[in-house]
């Protein structure tokens, strides 16, 4: 911890998202990775750092208060990861003249998990003109200074990432789309919504979409797909299996997706993709890829642990019930990877088995406990 | 300061061998060596509470180690000589050990490295101690893979947590008796028959103040609802993401994926083995003896006596001894309840199984958590091209 | 007013009568105007006559078919002018492939239609609980209708020139399909009233009146007191069995047969906790749930969709059934086939609860082919009053509909035993349950 390297201001902005994640004002995946980036921007900029270490730490920092505040988000963790992970790309392609690696021995461990030696060599393609001076008792700020701009534009990736991640998802719609499809999908994901909509520019489909109790997102979505010219359907939960038959794809939604390429959802996506399974209808995902968590279930029940408000369940209305009846009212649930046939993210499709793979390459793994 | 101890110790051990690599250099007896090695037992934990078996290394260790002691008794002078040297001692080393896929793990992993060693020294001579270097360094550094493998299986186990395993796996002790202190958990281990490693291992747990209980070999589908999760060790992780362990594993997991229960593998890195058997009859272990049928007899044997073995089946190689008369379990008369195999009957019996990707649900190992699809990534890394 | 509407009524029926031998199949196109009206069809179990109610509501002409919100149609029953009107009207809103898909689920019904024929008050009472969903059940509605049949038959008087074993058969088929047009049969009412018609047609002719209507009544009650209230009584005792202490019980919905299960497995002593899994359009997991919480079992609620979440800790499923079918196939609340199939993927044994007089010959493939839907809006006050109510979408709009089946089909896979008053059977070897009744009526 080197709080002493991060001002007061930038304290203060940490703190103040941290409050906000805690209370839930912020919510939803996007919304908090995009209010991360804008406070990692915010707290690198100010940063005074002499060494990469320092900087590592800084961001350490802030990641952990902010993940504390909120664990259940898991995207505010994974943008910080991505942050690091670039950090650190950018530092060694810099520096690779310049600074001893730590181990220029190859061993035998080195070989198991990098692999053969000769695609070290090749990893360094970018030609960095940056000098970098670490620990320089004269200019103490000359290392922070050459690192900021290459930092900057790091973070400025990232939020073009968010920001676009709808439309590159939407891209591959009208392939995975064809006419006179029945789609089903369950509750409210927004970017299902611009997956549907952006196909239906092409194709005519129908919809049915889910309710998902007891918040009933299925009602909003069902109003907003409707609007934008697709024929809807809106039925309870209950009649997911009755319809599956006639359905020929579900289109899911997800909340984090995690290393064993499984994911957590909104409740009800457990019954479609099972109900799918059943009748051998494919599963889709459509998820950005600040969706990937390093992160494994290990909570078998109770996906992601988030519990919502009972008296949506049972409310007090029914009061003598209230205290003699104890209701489970969860907000996700966790779907196992083979229940998914493929993950649509804004840099392509991808089977739920390779999703281990695109973590490694988007995260470090000494960031996975941040 | 281990390095230097093992270096002493080989220096001990290199005798009246002055000539280059010549077939006196028995690498059987190396392997033997390093197996036993107690120079070797170096472990984060007071060995006054582990058993001595603990501290024993693996047998791809060993098996490493061995081959550096090759290599310093070689006198090759290009790479090519080298590694030709170190395939032929692998091989010999094979043929002398009955269950070969372990070392086959760890002397692949070797030599893989060895080919693929930058040709940075100065000097063949300089190039051969630098490999033996790190070789032992290696060995040194794996002791340690066994406690990060039970810290990162430790996030997994919860509270009241009841474990199934098989057999006795050093990896999987490590894991419990590490879980036991900061978690409560109960464990279910089979017996594995013949050896009754299964027994072996709830001793061990028990001294811990583990609760434990021996199950049957064939009770496994009847214990399998009460059960949590499965863990177990492995020989070797293959190519496909699939398990070589000891037998009865395939059937615990085709038991557990049909309960819907997870099945765990731990395996240390160096147990990854670029093999890819098609079937159980596709093992290296596997050889025509296994599950035969004995020739029929002539007249009628009364039960308890065993069948002599008919030649045709028998195998050269077997460490299990083969006797004609083997004298069954004649404690008891024959209308006694209890009856156990002979052990021509175990003999016909395999002892290791393949176990197919699809019914493990994760490899916990050194180098992470990982999907049983993720293992081929690191093997591709290593051996492709 | 209502003379003039009904003798419109009646001028379209005989139009339909006459259009009907004409029109042939070719006048029920269905095809769903995407606000509700056109035609729909429904596969029904034979009723006759054609009662075309709706038709009270129209008599503003065609333009208001628009405005209607459903109208049920007993085969192709509906006069060819409304029809084509219907089709017309129906064509140029024609939904794409989808809307068309759902069109022969049963439309909904608006209530206070009107009475056609010789129909008897408490029947009209009767259709009016049936279409405001007071009386729902497999079990109650049966015996609901048996009841008020035998107030019909003490009411009957058998017209001159006749016999009671012929024309009481027709006098009843009006009364029944007033009672289908309030809302579909079920098939334990049509189960009963097969048998019941059995019994008339084989009365003797030489009874005099009141003694063969008396002979009818207690027929019923027989029927009554064998086939369900006994056989409810078995299925308990045998099902009980099942429970044992320590047990976690899971039950969907509310099924009358699972109520009485538990509450007698808990008088007994048994202790055991239930989980009660409920779901929209009819939320009637509730009304058990009090009634267990009164009797003190311990008791945890959920919604449909958090079930995922706790299925590990179930030991057994327990549903009732609204009819079984011979390939073990059953057909229940809309929900119990998502029970059923996560209670399977995770080794929890699922028990169906089912006397046999519920049984129907023939095979169901699927939830489409025979389902009905439950009227839109919120008429069992089933969203959360924490959720404001324009934020809901409760009426069709452009481009949307809502749809909301009642019913859907358990495949024979996701069910382990099914308990009835003669055993319990594996799913599979229902059909032979006719052969263990001795082949009698089911």
């Amino acid at each position: 911890m080197a709080p002493e390297l991060y001002n007061p201001a930038s304290q203060r902005l940490v703190e103040a998202l941290a409050a906000k994640l805690r209370r839930r004002q912020v919510l939803g995946s996007r919304e908090t990775a995009l209010e991360t980036a804008l406070v990692l921007r915010q707290v690198v900029s100010k940063a005074r750092f002499t060494n990469i270490h320092q900087l590592v730490e800084i961001i350490r920092d802030v990641g952990r208060k902010l993940v504390e505040a909120q664990p259940k988000e898991h995207t505010v963790g994974n943008t910080v990861r991505k942050l690091l992970h670039h950090v650190r790309e950018e530092y060694n392609n810099a520096s690779k003249g310049t600074v001893a690696s730590s181990s220029n021995v190859f061993s035998i461990s080195k070989f198991v998990l990098q692999g053969q030696p000769r695609k070290q060599v090749t990893t360094q393609k970018t030609e960095s003109a940056l000098v970098l001076r670490e620990d320089d008792p004269d200019d103490p700020d000359s290392f922070a200074r050459t690192l900021k701009p290459v930092l900057m534009e790091a973070i400025q990736v990232i939020l073009d990432e968010l920001e676009t991640v709808y439309e590159n998802i939407a891209r591959s719609a009208k392939d995975h789309i064809h006419s006179d499809e029945i789609i089903l999908t369950v509750g409210k994901s927004h970017t299902v919504e611009t997956y549907l909509i952006s196909a239906a520019h092409y194709h005519n489909f129908t919809v049915i979409v889910a309710e998902s109790g007891p918040t009933y997102g299925g009602h909003d979505m069902a109003r907003s797909l409707s609007a934008a010219g697709i024929s809807t359907f809106l039925v309870p939960d209950s009649s997911i299996y009755a319809l599956m038959s006639r359905v020929n794809k579900v289109i899911l939604g997800a909340h984090a997706v995690l290393a064993n390429g499984g994911m957590y959802a909104i409740t009800g996506s457990l019954l479609a993709a099972t109900a799918g399974r059943a009748h051998s209808t494919p599963v889709v995902v459509c998820a950005g890829q600040f969706k990937l968590t390093p992160l494994w279930n290990l909570y078998h029940e109770y996906g992601a642990l988030d519990f919502a408000d009972p008296s949506s369940v049972l409310g007090f209305e029914d009061g003598d019930l209230v205290d003699t009846v104890d209701v489970v009212n969860p907000y996700y649930d966790y779907v196992r990877p083979d229940l998914v046939d493929v993950y649509v993210t804004n840099d392509g499709d991808h089977p739920p088995p390779s999703i281990y793979r695109l973590i490694k390459e988007s995260y470090d793994d000494e960031d996975n406990e941040l | 300061m281990t390095s230097a101890s093992s270096r002493s110790i080989l220096t001990h051990s290199i005798p009246e061998h002055e000539e280059a690599f010549s077939p006196s250099f028995d690498i059987y007896e190396a392997y033997q060596r390093a197996l036993t090695n107690p120079e070797v037992r170096v472990s984060p934990y007071p060995s006054s509470f582990l058993s001595d078996s603990l501290h024993k290394i693996s047998a791809p260790l060993a098996a490493i180690l061995s081959l550096t002691e090759l290599i310093t008794q070689s006198d090759a002078g290009t790479m090519f000589e080298l590694v030709k040297a170190l395939n032929d001692g692998a091989e010999a080393l094979k043929k002398r050990v009955h269950n070969p896929i372990g070392l086959n793990a760890g002397s692949e992993l070797f030599i893989a490295f060895v080919t693929l060693f930058p040709h940075e020294s100065a000097s063949f001579s300089e190039l051969k101690t630098e490999l033996v270097r790190q070789g032992q360094i290696y060995a040194t550094e794996a002791l340690l893979f066994r406690p990060k493998i039970a810290e990162l299986a430790l996030g997994f186990i919860k509270d009241d947590s009841i474990i199934l395993t098989h057999s006795y796996s050093r990896v999987v002790m490590q894991t419990l008796l590490h879980a036991h202190k900061r978690k409560r958990i109960s464990v279910y281990v089979t017996e594995a028959r013949p050896r009754g490693l299964g027994i072996k291992t709830c001793e061990a747990l028990t001294a811990a103040g583990i609760p434990c209980t021996v199950v049957l070999d064939s009770a496994v589908a009847y214990v399998m609802d009460k059960v949590d999760f499965i863990l177990v060790g492995s020989e070797a992780v293959v190519e496909s993401g699939g398990l070589i362990n000891a037998v009865g594993s395939n059937q615990m997991a085709i038991i557990a994926k049909a309960a819907n229960k997870p099945f765990y593998a731990l395996a240390e890195s160096y147990k990854f083995h670029r093999l890819f058997p098609l079937s159980q009859d596709d093992l290296p272990t596997h050889n025509p003896g296994i599950l035969s049928f004995s020739q029929p007899q002539h007249h009628l044997t009364p039960e308890l006596v065993a069948r002599p073995s008919v030649s045709s089946t028998s195998r050269p190689a077997l460490k299990t001894s083969i006797n004609s008369s083997s004298t069954p379990n004649t404690l008891l008369p024959a209308s006694s309840v209890q009856r156990t195999m002979t052990d021509e009957q175990i003999s016909r019996n395999p002892d290791v199984d393949y176990t197919r990707p699809d019914l493990i649900s994760l490899v916990f190992s050194d180098v992470g958590i990982l999907t049983p699809e993720g293992v081929s990534q690191y093997l591709v890394g290593m051996f492709a091209g | 007013m209502t003379k003039a509407e009904r003798r419109e009524l009646q001028e379209r029926q005989r139009a339909a009568k006459a259009a009907k031998t004409a029109a042939g199949p070719a006048a029920g196109t269905p095809t769903v105007n995407v606000k509700g009206g056109g035609g729909g069809k429904l596969a029904q179990p034979s009723t006759p006559a054609s009662p075309a109610p709706k038709k009270g509501g129209t008599s503003q002409g065609a333009a208001q078919a628009k405005a209607l919100a459903a109208a049920v149609v007993t085969g192709p029953a509906k006069g060819a002018k409304d029809a084509k009107a219907a089709a017309g009207v129906g064509e140029d809103i024609v939904g794409s492939r989808g809307l068309r898909i759902f069109s022969h689920f049963a439309l909904q019904k608006t209530a206070g239609h009107v009475a056609k024929g010789d129909v008897h008050p408490a029947i009209v009472r009767l259709g009016l609980m049936f279409a405001e969903f007071k009386v729902c059940g497999a079990n109650a509605r049966c015996i609901a209708t048996l009841s008020v049949f035998k107030q019909v038959i003490q009411d009957y008087v058998t017209p001159q020139h006749n016999t009671l074993s012929r024309h009481l058969n027709t006098h009843l088929s009006v009364q029944i399909s007033h009672l289908v047009s309030a809302r579909p049969m079920s098939v334990t009412m049509g189960n009963a009233i097969r048998q019941l018609k059995l019994e008339i047609s084989g009365s003797d002719i030489d009874l005099p009146e009141q003694d063969a209507k008396d002979e009818l009544c207690h027929k019923i009650d027989n029927y009554i007191r064998d086939r369900i209230i006994i056989a409810d009584q078995v299925i308990q005792e045998t099902a009980m069995k099942k429970i044992h202490d320590g047990d976690v019980v899971l039950t969907y919905a509310r099924s009358s047969v699972v109520e009485q299960v538990l509450l007698e497995a808990w008088s007994e002593g048994t202790q055991f906790s239930v989980y009660v899994v409920d779901s929209r359009p009819m939320l009637e997991g509730k009304r058990l749930l009090s009634v267990l919480a009164a009797a003190s079992i311990p008791c945890t609620y959920l919604l449909l969709p958090a079930l995922g979440s706790v299925i590990t800790e179930i030991s057994t499923v327990f549903v009732g059934a609204h009819s079984i079918h011979s390939n073990g196939a059953v057909y229940s609340r809309a929900g119990t086939a998502l029970v059923a199939m996560m209670a399977k993927q995770h080794s929890v044994p699922v028990v169906v609860c089912c006397e046999t007089y519920k049984f129907s010959e023939g095979v169901q493939l699927d939830s489409f082919t025979k389902n009905e839907l439950a009227p839109l809006g919120d008429r069992f006050s089933s969203f959360p009053l924490t959720r404001p109510r324009e934020s809901l979408t409760l009426q069709n709009r452009p481009n949307l509909e809502i749809l909301n089946p009642l019913y859907d089909l358990t495949p024979p896979s996701s069910i382990t035993a099914v308990v009835t008053e003669v055993g319990v059977i594996p799913p599979d070897s229902i059909s032979s349950i006719p052969l263990a009744l001795g082949r009698q009526m089911i």
